[in-house]
């Protein structure tokens, strides 16, 4: 058992237009790996199962602790990040696929940018006037700013888009992350100045009201977003926005 | 800066809305309604006769039933156009219960649609209106009554899961603990319509 | 004209640095080899130092600034440290103002930790994750600008060079589109460099996986200077892994968090014993060296192998979830053990480069129009680190850069269209001619194995403890290094697609060039200072050395000068730790204007 090899198999793809194709590898084990360091081992010998020589795998990494939100794929079916899939504890059998969710760029390697534009569309900034030294931020409570770290420690990962049923092709939502952020611009005192904006972009189409409920999204979160509870707080601010401040207008 | 429109924001909740009102509460006072068989077709068909009786009836009917249910019946099949369901990869308690809300409300539609046509529509056409004798014919067929059970299965599923989703929806069960709880009457409540309802049908039988 | 300002790189400084140069008015172009919200500086955990509260235990930026000094063995010109210090407090107010979610106190107000190499609490924190909290700030700033039309930004983009002109004045860049590898160049009227340091060198490091020091490199073999390089901070604590070494912030140790290892049997405190003032506190380089000892020489490490404990059990878990929840889940997903109930596993980890490109108190390089900023300059820590000042220099480097580069651009006379003078084409033929040569690259040795080779020689040689026959053996082995890169493979001949190999075999040769300018400055140094420790050469020799090292490129290897350090402040004393640190004297003349 303790020197069996770790095997894989992997999902390539070798342009963002041409078709996918399985190709599987086999890594001598040792204690302590983790996906990324497995496919690091295929850099260093990239050759496949069958003995024959091939290119390496490319992927998407950077931080490797699990706070840049680079490395996110689906490992043995599940959404996730490579860098903190334990090989001790996910096993020696890897299924390793592109996120379904985004453009494959190569192989592993997918093109997240819609999510930074979500970013863009639901205003995720506090409006300040300049950076010049304009004195003390406001005050806050030590409560709103637990509240608002949680969300803020969101990386843009993109798990929960991925294991979102109403985030596809079909559907125009924007998706959880996106649309989680508000709330933590919402909270800012500053940021509550622009609070009816974004409240009014998640209004629109593929805003809050095409939330399925499936709850996925908190289940697969690797950083404990309060994503669901977020989510029902904002219908709750959307939802009277939409009664009584579009009755102001 | 272009144009926003929030249509598609309204409408959703609109179809919120009515799952709980008016068709959820519908539901409630149509499961008891129909629970008068258990006195016997003539206190049952009296009943109905009042209701039949009722001023601007079909108007009632038309504006507070038939339409919410086509446009809940019909938006739902949208939304269930624009989802993708991914069980088998995240086999999470709520992720069934989001694809189990679908199938009931495409289920519970089409009975519906079946059921007010048989019991409703084909009797303004006809003349002949619905009563204790004709649904109990009906229910002889078992092909029919095995349809009604799975009506009644999935409109109550739906309405007590869907009234979990109206409760986060508008913003009513927030924490984590409040859903929870939460979830676990709306469980109940799908249980209770289910014994409800199938009691009532049982009466036919 | 609106005058164009490119940044490369789109961590603290890169994105700060835009920012500014976005308010004075330029266009700005942002290159960035990932999505810069996934930048290095999300990796920084502890805080970012500023005196906010001066009346507070009596701290003054003064304090921080000689703490500052002090901290880096002397090695920092004191100018601009003094400068930086002095606007610390503005800009921690500044990046609440942005909202970063920094932790208060009751009141509401900014809550403020301690850190290693200071005295007073003035470390401002978010959560477990201030890097990433600042980082996050300035992103969504800049998506702010970028959707008012004043910054554009090239994500999964490599830079590869400076285009410079006839009279050696940078005008743009060259670079890589990672999706395409297309090569294409960008002129602009400056360009500040951002771009990080280069822990990868090291192989194993707490740096993230693009910290190469490729860019940096590169610009260093076209002229660009380079000071201070053999200045590597070594964390003390680092987790051990497959795939690089984590980061355990010294907030560990700044909420309470204590050292040890078994001697006779029993717990042994070894920092707190030896430096009872500071305790587990002490600077990094020291911490480091303790316990590369306790290690190394006493052989004293936990289950025999190269670790020591940190120790948090003895803290409510309430509490340590509570300040240092980020870290510890870190420690829990990577070791897979829970640190609120056993001690954690640490060794030393490359961490930090306090050297640099070099750069003027402008922060622009010896190049005309070419700024650098953040951990690639050399500017603000001297010799050695302190903990949270590095999330201070990035974006205080950044706030001076941003409005440098957009007076030069404002003073220049030609702006770059009409300049060409063919000098963009010829920095494309040069980098198109570098490509289509590791494209051709069928030789039997792989890249990424010799990668590994360089890291496991530097980490041994160049780290902790330097010694001059190993330092000279290693740059003849680096020089091997470089021979053999010729006959390496390039594993992946495929074109017009994103490949990782061919830019790997390309930034491995920078890196060789980067170690080689680490090594040789390191050897050069006859003395013990900050981070760099010879037991050879076991004191400080400020007549000799106190000095900065510049390397400049030749083909055959860095060649070393010396520059005088700016000691406008501070008049340079002994650095210990085992007492307390008596207050600098201040030189006359403090109110030195800049």
């Amino acid at each position: 058992m303790s020197d069996k090899p770790i095997r894989l198999k992997i999902k390539r793809q070798n342009t963002p237009d041409s078709s996918p194709y399985w190709e599987e590898f086999s890594v001598p084990y040792t204690p302590g790996h983790n996906v990324i360091s497995v496919l690091m081992e295929i850099q260093k010998n990239p050759v496949n199962s069958r003995g024959e020589k091939t290119s390496p795998v490319v992927w998407e990494c950077n931080c490797l602790e699990e706070v840049c939100g680079a490395c996110t794929m689906l490992i043995n079916g599940g959404v996730r990040q490579a860098c903190s899939a334990l090989i001790d504890k996910i096993g020696r059998e890897l299924t390793l696929e592109p996120i379904t969710k985004f453009p494959v760029v190569r192989d592993l390697h997918v093109d997240r940018g819609k999510m930074f534009e979500a970013l863009k569309k639901v205003g995720a900034w506090i409006p300040i006037d300049g950076t010049y030294d304009m004195g003390e931020g406001p005050r806050m409570a030590p409560k709103d700013q637990e509240e608002g770290y949680r969300l803020a420690k969101c990386m843009t990962c993109g798990c929960c888009m991925e294991a979102c049923p109403q985030y596809n092709s079909r559907s125009s939502f924007i998706g959880p992350a996106p649309t989680v952020q508000v709330r933590l611009f919402n909270l800012h005192p500053t940021g509550a100045m622009n609070r009816s904006e974004r409240l009014e972009t998640l209004m629109e189409k593929g805003g809050i009201a095409e939330c399925g409920n499936a709850q996925n999204c908190v289940r697969v979160c690797p950083k404990e977003v309060p994503l669901t509870k977020t989510l029902a707080e904002l219908n709750k601010d959307v939802d009277l926005y939409a009664i009584f401040g579009m009755l102001k207008k | 800066m272009a144009t926003h429109h929030y249509y598609s924001f309204y409408l959703r909740r609109f179809h919120s809305l009515t799952g709980v009102i008016p068709i959820g509460a519908f539901l409630v006072e149509h499961f008891f309604t129909n629970s008068f068989a258990m006195f016997g077709p003539e206190v049952y068909n009296s009943k109905v006769a009042f209701f039949m009786g009722l001023p601007y009836i079909l108007l009632i009917e038309i504006s507070l039933i038939w339409l919410p249910i086509l446009y809940h019946g019909a938006y739902g099949c949208y939304i269930v156009c624009t989802g993708q369901v991914n069980t088998f990869r995240y086999g999470y308690f709520r992720n069934w219960m989001y694809l189990m809300q679908r199938l009931t409300g495409v289920i519970a539609f089409a009975f519906i649609i079946y059921h007010v046509y048989a019991t409703r529509i084909s009797g303004l056409l006809t003349g002949q209106h619905a009563s204790f004798e004709s649904v109990g014919r009906s229910l002889d067929n078992p092909l029919i009554l095995a349809f009604y059970v799975l009506g009644i299965l999935s409109s109550s599923y739906h309405l007590g899961n869907g009234l979990f989703g109206f409760l986060i929806t508008w913003g009513i069960a927030i924490g984590d603990k409040a859903q929870r709880g939460v979830s676990i009457l709306c469980v109940l409540v799908s249980a209770g319509m289910a014994a409800f309802g199938l009691a009532a049908l049982s009466y036919f039988v | 004209m609106n005058n164009r300002i490119i940044i490369v790189g789109g961590g603290l400084a890169g994105l700060m640095s835009a920012i500014k140069a976005a308010e004075a008015g330029c266009g700005v172009d942002l290159f960035s080899l990932v999505p810069v919200r996934r930048s290095h500086s999300v990796c920084a955990q502890g805080g970012i130092n500023g005196c906010v509260q001066p009346t507070r235990e009596g701290d003054s930026p003064d304090e921080h600034f000689d703490d500052t000094v002090y901290g880096g063995d002397f090695l920092a010109n004191q100018t601009p440290v003094r400068d930086m210090c002095h606007a610390a407090p503005a800009i921690i107010k500044l990046m609440d103002r942005m909202g970063v979610m920094f932790n208060r106190t009751p009141e509401g107000n900014l809550d403020f930790r301690a850190f290693g190499g200071a005295k007073y609490r003035r470390t401002a924190f978010s959560g477990a994750t201030t890097g990433q909290q600042l980082l996050y700030a300035l992103d969504e700033q800049v998506r702010r600008l970028e959707v008012e039309g004043k910054i554009t930004k090239y994500e999964f983009w490599e830079f590869l060079g400076a285009v410079l002109d006839d009279d050696g004045t940078c005008r743009g860049i060259s670079a890589l589109d990672m999706r395409t590898m297309e090569v294409r160049t960008f002129p602009a009227d400056a360009v500040i460099m951002a771009v990080g340091g280069p822990g990868v060198i090291f192989g194993k490091s707490t740096n993230s996986a693009i910290n190469t020091g490729t860019a940096a490199a590169s610009l260093y073999t076209q002229g660009v200077r380079y000071a201070n390089g053999e200045f590597i901070q070594v964390h003390p604590t680092a987790i051990q892994g497959i795939d690089k070494l984590r980061l355990m912030s010294e907030s560990a140790r700044g909420e309470g968090g204590r050292i040890w290892t078994y001697r006779d049997g029993k717990p042994w405190y070894f920092l707190e014993e030896k430096y009872p003032a500071y305790g587990n506190l002490v600077p990094r380089d020291i911490a480091t060296r303790e316990i590369f000892h306790v290690c190394v020489d006493m052989k004293l490490g936990i289950e025999g192998k190269n670790q020591v404990y940190l120790d948090l059990t003895h803290i409510p878990a309430e509490t340590l979830n509570r300040k240092l929840g980020g870290i510890l889940e870190i420690y829990e997903k990577f070791a897979g053990e829970d640190p609120r109930k056993k001690p954690m596993k640490v060794f030393p980890g490359v961490h930090y480069s306090m050297g640099g490109i070099w750069v003027d108190y402008d922060q622009m390089t010896n190049v005309p129009g070419l700024f650098a900023a953040g951990e690639c300059d050399y500017q603000y820590h001297g010799a050695n680190r302190l903990g949270a000042n590095a999330l201070l220099s990035c974006i205080y480097s950044g706030m001076v850069a941003g409005p440098a580069a957009a007076r030069f651009a404002n003073g220049l006379h030609k702006a770059a269209e009409d300049s060409r003078d063919g000098c963009f084409d010829r920095e494309k033929r040069r980098q198109q001619e570098i490509f289509s040569n590791i494209y051709r690259m069928n030789g039997s040795e792989n890249p990424y194995r010799m990668a590994n080779e360089l890291g496991e020689l530097m980490t041994e040689n160049v780290t902790v403890v330097r010694y001059n026959d190993r330092l000279k053996a290693t740059d003849e082995k680096l020089k091997e290094l470089q021979e053999r890169w010729r006959s390496l493979n390039v594993l992946d001949t495929s074109r017009g697609t994103a490949n990782q190999a061919v830019q790997f075999v390309r930034q491995l040769k920078y890196m060789l060039e980067m170690a080689r300018v680490i090594t040789v400055g390191a050897l050069l140094r006859n003395e013990s200072r900050g981070a760099h420790y010879k037991p050879e050469f076991p004191e400080r020799d400020d007549a000799r050395f106190l000095k900065t090292t510049i390397a400049d490129y030749a083909p055959s290897g860095p060649r070393i000068s010396y520059q005088e350090v700016d000691l406008g402040y501070i008049k340079p004393r002994p650095r210990v730790y085992d007492v307390e640190k008596k207050v600098g004297t201040r030189k006359e003349g403090d109110q030195h204007e800049r």
